[in-house]
């Protein structure tokens, strides 16, 4: 997919007086987090979730990676809650855990392979089997397939679009508000907001 | 620390949210001895508040709750907050007023619950709570009864999204207005409070406000309590009420750093939020003759639709909900009974992205591409009542919290009237989009707000508080939240639990007289 908006706005912002300071630790530390052995999946769980997130979000070869998975074992390792869940399912750790088991079992029954080894396409046949609550496993009758499946992708939304690099590329600046914003009106920008760039699909 | 464990307290308040700030405030105005005890943290907004959604989760009330149903109700960031301020720390300050027909559904429709109290006498307070607060507003005001006052300042500047609404709403005729909203559109100052600056248009009010402009309850209500003399207890975590021999509470009981703590005191006003308060009264056994602690769950119907426009809306911009139409509180030919409002709303690109991912299923490269169209959204919500159901209610699990308290359960399911409601909203709300000219239209269904599980009534029968917030069990003890309600109402419910917390306070006041 080809830019939409230019590289480098929250980065470039998070260095000047435009952004609290609360603000640029928060997203600076975001920014700066490495990669993270898992402590709450093993290393083979751990390695499926990464396969699995790489297909939910597709993050581009030639950017920095975002590290969706590793934010999903550090909140289970701390045992966090969003505060809810819904009745029908486990206890999230435990879902996470089977859920992956079922990840596996429907990529066997349905291509003969563990999931990382199947291609592209027949990864996405998975998935989107298990959000229709169509795949064949054991594992969902008892985990309703649809409900893992939405709890995951909304955590792994969150966890992506809360990264700076993210919202660069949505063309997102709401972080530097010091200033406020004055022209908010419909097509009113202020300096510091990114224009768009035309892309012509011919 | 004023007052010492030891002593009596005249009064304790419980939770320090929309029901229990203003309350706070007023007891110790006329001079009362008040401890108030609040599990969450007191924040200095300016300093501890990032504008950056994941880093404000800590607004959120997030031990795990248990939602079951057919609808059932998301909670944490979608429903409940904890510090100094309760909910009022993250929400958006839309404050219209309840119509005096919202009090009486039952009289025009025959079904839900009437309210004990009549408009007039919640009249004078929605005028004392939006002058302290400072609500930002138009005057005359299109809908409801003639306002007595205006409101305090002018209305806030409309965004992108608000400007949509106008636009469609126009071509179909609807009336529109520009919405009441609890931030200031101008500098304002309240002896007891200080100075708070204007708004300044960050958008992040549901995260919380970093310039005092939003009237939470820490920059409003709970400078006046300190002021008059009352004691914030943060980081207290109330798990027991005992009683005596005569049935009245003498002592809450608390987790304050891992160490419990007594409180003695005279009266106890319970403000925990629907699901804390109804959840301390069954863990305690208490108030409950009736049988209603934990009944009758009320959540509005909030179905939101989203467009996708060639304009340049930005939506982390201005006041999220700053405009407003009522035309349809009352519907003709309506086949449900009450009505709803409508809002404009922005949003913050984490909260729109996770709720489109859960709604709309979209992943891949769909939702990347969905994604990249942020700045070009806008949304129209809307805020509709709900009838109380057997069968919408809260219940003790046997599932244990990290408290080792039992996690409440929650059943909710939308009935005919809220279904046949959200039918009509979306037929409006996507006609009003398509006249603005959006593409890729989208629903997000959803019911916000919990209301009920400790119904306030005439009975002692029916209900378990009466007009006053006092229990019909327990003397000396006063509910002042959002799960007093007898009917949902047709408007958001923050400015109408701050004004009924303010007559419970006087009522209670006068009795003691
Ligand atoms: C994102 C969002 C936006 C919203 N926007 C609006 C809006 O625009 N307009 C509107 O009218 N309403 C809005 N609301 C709803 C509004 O915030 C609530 O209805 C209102 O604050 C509820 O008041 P309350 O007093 O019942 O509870 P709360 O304000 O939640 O206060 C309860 C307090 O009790 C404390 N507490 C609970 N249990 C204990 C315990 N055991 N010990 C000690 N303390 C305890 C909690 O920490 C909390 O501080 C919004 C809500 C959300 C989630
Ligand atoms: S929009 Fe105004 S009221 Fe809301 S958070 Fe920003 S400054 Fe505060």
């Amino acid at each position: 997919m080809p830019e939409k908006y230019p590289n480098g706005t929250v980065r470039a912002l998070l260095l000047t007086n435009q952004v609290t300071e609360v603000t640029r630790q928060a997203l600076t530390e975001r920014l700066e987090t490495s990669y993270r052995k898992p402590d709450f999946f093993s290393e083979t769980a751990f390695g499926l979730l990464k396969a699995i997130c790489r297909r939910l979000v597709p993050q581009d070869e030639n950017q920095p990676h975002i590290d969706i998975a590793g934010g999903i074992d550090e909140r289970l390792v701390q045992n966090k809650s969003d505060g809810w869940r819904y009745d029908t399912m486990p206890a999230d750790g435990e879902a996470y855990k089977l859920g992956l088991a079922g990840v596996e079992e429907t990529a066997s029954l349905l291509f003969e392979a563990s999931f990382q080894s199947l291609s592209e396409e027949q990864q996405d046949e998975v998935l989107q089997q298990i959000q229709q609550e169509d795949a064949p496993g054991e594992t969902w009758k008892k985990l309703p397939a649809n409900r893992f499946f939405e709890e995951l992708l909304a955590e792994a939304t969150t966890n992506y679009y809360s990264h700076p690099l993210a919202q660069e590329a949505i063309g997102y600046v709401g972080m530097a508000d010091v200033p406020g914003w004055q022209r908010i009106g419909l097509n009113q920008l202020e300096d510091r907001e990114p224009k768009e760039i035309m892309i012509n699909d011919e | 620390m004023p007052y010492s464990t030891s002593e009596t307290v005249d009064a304790v308040v419980i939770g320090t949210g929309a029901g229990g700030a203003p309350l706070l405030a007023r007891l110790a105005a006329a001079g009362l001895k008040v401890v108030a005890l609040e599990a969450g943290k007191h924040w200095n907004p300016a300093t501890d508040f990032a504008t950056d959604e994941k880093a404000q989760e800590k607004l959120f009330w997030t031990d795990e709750r248990l939602s079951a149903g057919a609808d059932p109700i998301p909670f944490g960031s979608n429903n409940s907050g904890i510090g100094v301020g309760g909910s009022t720390l993250h929400y958006t300050a839309y404050t219209p007023r309840a119509q005096p027909d919202d009090l009486r559904i039952r009289t025009d429709f025959g079904v839900g619950e009437d309210w004990p109290i009549p408009f007039d006498q919640l009249e004078p307070y929605y005028d004392e709570v939006e002058q302290f607060l400072g609500v930002s507003g138009p005057s005359p005001y299109l809908w409801g009864p003639t306002r007595k006052q205006k409101y305090a300042l002018g209305p806030l500047p409309i965004n992108g999204a608000g400007q949509l609404m106008q636009r469609g709403c126009e071509q179909l005729g609807i009336k529109t207005s520009p919405a009441a909203n609890a931030a200031l559109s101008a500098d304002y100052y309240q002896a007891g409070v200080g100075h708070r600056k204007a708004c300044t248009n960050r958008g992040f009010c549901q995260a919380g406000c970093t310039t005092g402009a939003k009237a939470s309850m820490d920059v409003t209500y709970i400078p006046l309590a300190l002021h008059h003399g009352a004691e914030i207890r943060p980081e207290s975590f109330v798990t027991q009420l005992i009683t005596d021999g005569s049935g009245k509470i003498r002592e809450v009981i608390y987790v304050r750093n891992g160490q419990e703590e007594r409180q003695r005191c005279r009266f106890v006003f319970l403000c925990a939020g629907t699901v804390e308060t109804a959840r301390l009264l069954l863990l305690n056994g208490l108030a409950n003759s009736s049988g209603q602690v934990g009944r009758n769950v009320m959540a509005h119907t909030a179905l939101q639709i989203w467009g996708e426009f060639d304009e340049d809306i930005r939506p982390y911009k201005g006041v999220p909900g700053a405009l407003i139409s009522e035309d349809t509180h009352r519907p003709a030919r309506a086949d449900f009974a009450g009505g709803y409002l409508l809002q404009s709303i922005g949003v913050m690109p984490v909260t729109y992205l996770s709720q489109m991912a859960r709604a709309r299923g979209l992943w891949g490269q769909e939702l990347k591409r969905a994604a990249l169209a942020y700045n070009h959204v806008a949304g129209i919500n809307i805020l509709g009542d709900c009838l109380p159901a057997v069968g919408n209610y809260l219940e003790l699990a046997d599932e244990k919290d990290s408290r080792q308290m039992p996690k409440p359960r929650v059943y909710f399911s939308n009935g005919e009237n809220e279904k046949r409601m959200t039918a009509h909203a979306d037929k409006i709300m996507r006609a009003i989009w398509d006249a603005a000219g959006a593409k890729n239209v989208w629903a997000f269904p959803r019911n916000a707000h919990i209301i009920g599980t400790c119904r306030m009534g005439e009975s002692a029968d029916a209900a378990v508080v009466n007009a006053d917030g006092q229990s019909f069990d327990v003397p000396n003890l006063y509910i002042s939240d959002n799960s007093t309600f007898p009917s949902a109402l047709s408007v958001n419910p923050a400015l109408t639990i701050m004004a009924l917390a303010l007559r419970t306070a006087d009522r209670f006041l006068e009795q003691r007289k």
